[in-house]
């Protein structure tokens, strides 16, 4: 290893989280759950939201504090397409605009708060954050995933509140080495593309022998795992990922979104569908999804251990067996700017294929390492 | 980064090698007219809009260029 003297101690910029939040579609979770006729309170963008369905079953989005007095609509009642304010009933429609005030002879003129712009797709519920206020463009569209030639389970679904800036989420696209570390998987091929508002991470590994034991003839052994990761947008990545077994393959989607709360806080999401095929028959598709929803919680605590302790780096020291760290934050910069302010850089296609040669030798020889200092410790014992 | 001009479609790219197997390509959008058509034309290159394919032109450019010395590769 080529190591350069040097006297000079390296020195972290922390730097700020952004006061502004990202422009773009955000996931709420699934729709169906926002429908059962009471108002949900949801703290996203700095703010609070309200999400209720009107009498036939349309999801709207208001902000939640009343423009009267400032009462908090998401504590108060739908009351046939409005929703009621708890402090002076005050009602808003799905549009934003004051639809009555029981006690008060008129509405004033101007009585009108905020409506999210909202979109329903693949059972969840979306909404769109632009702080400059403009109606989300066609082709920033979260692209549709079921396709109609094959049968798929229903989502398992899961929310977890994150005490960090939601950046931290976003370096995952480009962090090949901490899959190894953090995951305790094996990646043996590493690619990053960024595109306009898409960045897509092409995965390859194999399992952990010094991990995971296949003691279990009947249990299918997992040979590798191909992955296609793509963020539309600065919140909503789709991950086409597949399980290779001895046998047979089974394909799954895995979302892996957020919306932030605040600078410093965020709403992760996730959810896996597994697609029924022959070889994967809708029973096994089912359990499997059970225990796939459960491999993946385990994946991200095990991230949230690491950003709970770690400092916020602006200006991460990189060696070139890391992905490209500062190439991502430059695409990522494009949902903080005003859309005039978008530069080229931050959108013009680019490409990276990462060694892998190197890596793939050290982590050989750990888990062998590993492996061998598992049978002195029980032949010891 | 040293530049590779597309043998079909004259699209000019910026190349870098740290390695034999490593590669960096970074596009530019200063001539979108010129800019790949077998993305345009082939959909399995596609996935549900994220280009994620490889256009096989290109990376026979890339390819060449480095072979050529054009590109330096650090050893």
């Amino acid at each position: 290893m080529d190591i350069e003297e040097s006297d000079e101690v390296r020195i972290i910029d922390e730097g700020t989280p952004p006061a502004r939040f990202a422009r773009g579609w955000h996931c709420l979770g699934l729709a169906e759950e926002f429908r059962d006729g009471k108002p949900h309170s949801i703290e996203a963008f700095g703010t609070k939201l309200v999400v209720f369905s009107d009498s036939n079953g349309e999801i709207k989005i208001l902000d939640a504090f009343c423009r009267h007095m400032g009462g908090d609509l998401s504590q108060g009642t739908v009351k046939g397409d409005s929703i009621a304010c708890p402090f002076h009933d005050w009602r808003w429609g799905g549009n934003g605009k004051c639809t009555g005030i029981p006690y008060a002879r008129r509405v004033p003129p101007l009585a009108r708060t905020r409506a999210w712009e909202i979109m329903e797709q693949d059972e969840l519920l979306f909404v769109w954050n632009d702080p400059e206020g403009n109606p989300p463009p066609p082709e920033v569209a979260i692209p549709a995933m079921r396709a109609d030639d094959a049968e798929w389970t229903d989502w398992q679904w899961k929310s977890i509140v994150i005490d960090t800036n939601c950046r931290e989420i976003i370096d995952n696209v480009v962090d090949m080495a901490h899959f190894f570390y953090v995951h305790y998987s094996f990646p043996t091929y590493f690619k990053n593309i960024f595109e306009g508002h898409v960045a897509i991470q092409e995965y390859e590994g194999v399992g952990r022998e010094d991990i995971t034991e296949w003691d279990d003839p009947d249990v299918p052994q997992l040979v590798s795992t191909t992955s296609t990761a793509a963020y539309h947008g600065p919140s909503f990545m789709i991950d086409d990922l597949t399980y290779h077994y001895e046998h047979f393959k089974a394909e799954s989607i895995l979302i892996n979104c957020h919306y932030p709360v605040g600078p410093d806080q965020f709403v992760l999401m996730y959810g896996i569908k597994v697609k029924k095929t022959p070889e994967v028959p809708a029973e096994i598709a089912d359990q499997m999804v059970q225990a796939m929803i459960g491999y993946i919680g385990i994946g991200f605590e095990q991230d949230i251990e690491i950003w709970k302790n770690k400092t916020r780096i602006d200006n991460p020291l990189l060696t070139n067996e890391d992905g490209p760290v500062y190439q991502l934050r430059r695409w990522y910069e494009q949902f903080y700017v005003d859309v005039a302010d978008v530069k080229p850089e931050m959108v013009d296609r680019f490409e990276f294929e990462l060694d892998t040669t190197r890596p793939v030798e050290a982590w050989k020889q750990e888990v062998a390492d590993n492996i061998a200092r598992k049978a002195d410790a029980e032949a010891s014992a | 980064m040293e530049p590779v001009d597309c043998e079909r479609c004259g699209n000019r790219v910026l190349v870098e090698k740290n390695s034999w197997e490593h590669t960096t390509v970074q596009w530019s959008t200063d001539h979108p007219e010129v800019i790949c058509e077998e993305y345009q034309q082939d959909p399995s290159l596609t996935q549900r809009g994220a280009r994620i394919g490889r256009c096989s032109a290109l990376r026979e450019s890339i390819r060449k260029a480095v072979l050529d010395g054009r590109i330096p590769v650090p050893e």
